[in-house]
């Protein structure tokens, strides 16, 4: 008398390999919401498995605040971590690429190739800085929907993506409800509240008060890379948890620290790791637009929420994290109660996870098996 | 053992498929893994939405093509309008909210109607465990013992009858299952019911 319904698991997973990545450019004029425009428009971007001939099997996956388009394999054999979501992705995995032609693309705004503020402009031969245009999230969904056109797809079978990858998400099937099958946002929201966009403007402060950042007309061998590593320290907290952090490093300290503010607990060692690295491979202005277009995001405006969301037509799939307190469960669940509200199909799930806002980048047979339910839907 | 559960967990399914009009709106509050939304969407083309609180059965819903919320059953009738649903699904459910007539209660405002099914606690075999044996009733379709079993606040058909005539909740429609579920059977419900289903309405 067995009442659960087992999932068969038994499957064969492979990976993607080696994975190159391409720059989309497009050089007709591109109009941000905010008015400005740039007058080229490149988006850096990975693929992995094929297009069929109905091009009707391509999935969007939409990254993260400072992740990037490389979301599966390896750009060599010597590279020692795959892309940000390989364990996801791949032959047989829940975004299965020996089904579905996946694509994922660097923000627009972002530092890895796409356009944003460190691009130089081909008008001025110098880097835009902060004369890039105001950016939105629309603009950078807006951005990607080009990308998908150039690829001859005309309607997604999904859009993913989680965090600000999420909000990209929402975004997609507002504006190209009938581009959409079906989306999945995860570890999301409707808009920031006053505490993420509190820790936000901390961040942003931590770089523009460092002298080095020049009014955002640094160099790239000079940046602003103590403003950036302390603003990647404290974002780097609200990604975790309180009992992740307890359980990963707890007050285990140091060998020996010989001045009294060296480093002397592993979590201290851990942060300043964690904002040392993302300055090799972030750009500080890019942080701070993409920040700034995640705290003006609002899909309560411009009038209210069921408005906003009244467009969609996808099912989607939400899912919110119990321990995440960047983006917490209830503000995945605002958005799901909305879509009810509107007798849209929509499904919320929620995860018991202990990583805080990181929990969807952390693999869990739970997560496998809902996001690879969904999509076969 | 396994199917007879099964089909007792279905037991109120096609009386509630009868009562349900075509195309209604319908919200399943303990939705488990979607089943009765499954068959109303095949049989009825409901619009249905079904909630849960356990995440392996949304998982269930999902991959039954149900749409469904995990979360808690007053959280979520708080977020909907009056009459936000054509109709409200408890079945099996109600002796398990911690303030019954308070669910029941927000089940009547979202719901234009509002379905009930639940297990008649006065039907005789239940009455002769406890009279007899002074146990609680253990069957296929309450297999634990208490010390392993959720708590449960069980009713009978008169007192369910009796707290609608208490808050003028008014019956529209009812059905009384025999003790196999199967066979409807209206004579004295309260002894000879082994299970009950209504449909209810503000007054």
């Amino acid at each position: 008398m067995n009442d659960s319904e087992q999932t068969a698991v038994i499957s064969d997973e492979g990976e993607v390999g080696i994975v190159e990545y391409q720059d989309f450019v497009s050089s007709e004029r591109f109009s941000f919401e905010s008015g400005g425009s740039i007058p080229e428009l490149r988006l850096r971007y990975e693929t992995y498995g094929h297009l069929n001939e109905a091009k009707d099997n391509a999935i969007l996956i939409c990254h993260a605040l400072t992740g990037d388009h490389h979301c599966a394999g390896v750009y060599s054999m010597d590279e020692r971590k795959p892309g940000w979501w390989n364990f996801m992705i791949g032959p047989g995995k829940p975004i299965n690429t020996s089904e579905y032609f996946v694509i994922c693309s660097n923000a627009l705004g972002g530092c890895m190739g796409s356009s944003g503020p460190g691009t130089i402009s081909p008008e001025t031969g110098q880097p835009y800085n902060l004369d890039f245009p105001k950016l939105t999230v629309r603009d950078m969904v807006r951005a990607q929907s080009m990308l998908i056109d150039s690829l001859g797809v005309d309607r997604l079978h999904a859009v993913v993506g989680g965090s600000m990858g999420g909000m990209q998400t929402m975004q997609w099937v507002i504006d190209y409800p009938e581009r959409v099958g079906r989306y999945i946002s995860l570890a999301s929201c409707v808009r920031h509240n006053a505490q993420t966009i509190a820790f936000n403007d901390t961040g942003r402060q931590a770089i523009i008060t460092d002298p080095a950042w020049q009014n955002g007309s640094y160099t790239a061998e000079k940046g602003p890379d103590k403003g950036l590593a302390v603003a990647r320290m404290m974002a780097h907290i609200t990604y975790l948890s309180d009992v992740g952090m307890e359980n990963k490093f707890g007050r285990r300290r140091r060998a020996s620290a010989d001045e009294h503010f060296d480093v002397e607990f592993e979590v201290e060692s851990y942060l300043r790791y964690q904002g040392r690295q993302f300055v090799t491979r972030f750009d500080a202005n890019s942080y701070l637009y993409l920040t700034k277009a995640l705290d003006r995001f609002d899909l309560h405006g411009p009038n209210s929420l069921e408005e906003t969301l009244s467009a969609v037509s996808a099912p989607g799939l939400v899912v919110g994290f119990t321990s995440d307190w960047l983006y917490p469960p209830q503000g995945n669940r605002e958005l799901v109660e909305a879509l009810l509200r509107l007798g849209k199909d929509a499904s919320y799930a929620e995860l018991a996870m202990d990583y805080g806002h990181d929990s969807f980048l952390v693999r869990t047979p739970k997560l496998y098996d809902l996001i690879r339910t969904f999509l076969k839907r | 053992m396994h199917t007879q559960h099964g089909k007792k967990r279905q037991a109120d399914f096609q009386v509630i498929a009868q009562w349900v009009a075509e195309g209604e709106r319908v919200l399943d509050l303990g939705c488990g893994r979607g089943v009765l939304l499954q068959y109303l969407k095949q049989t009825k083309g409901v619009y249905g939405v079904g909630v849960d609180i356990d995440f392996d059965k949304i998982l269930s819903c999902v991959k039954r093509n149900v749409p469904a919320y995990q979360g808690d059953v007053n959280e979520i009738l708080a977020c909907f309008q009056d009459n936000a649903f054509d109709r409200v699904i408890f079945s099996r459910t109600v002796e398990q909210f911690d303030d019954p007539d308070a669910t029941l209660q927000e089940g009547l405002r979202v719901g234009k109607k509002v379905t009930v099914g639940f297990v008649n606690h006065g039907y005789w075999k239940n009455r002769i465990n406890s009279a007899l044996h002074g146990s609680r009733t253990i069957n296929e379709v309450y297999p634990d013992p208490w010390y392993a079993s959720i708590p449960a606040n069980p009713f009978s058909v008169a007192e369910f009858e009796d707290y609608c005539m208490a808050k003028n909740i008014r019956i529209t429609q009812k059905a009384y299952l025999a003790g196999d579920w199967k066979s409807e059977r209206a004579l004295l419900p309260n002894l000879l019911a082994g299970y009950a289903i209504y449909d209810l309405a503000a007054s």
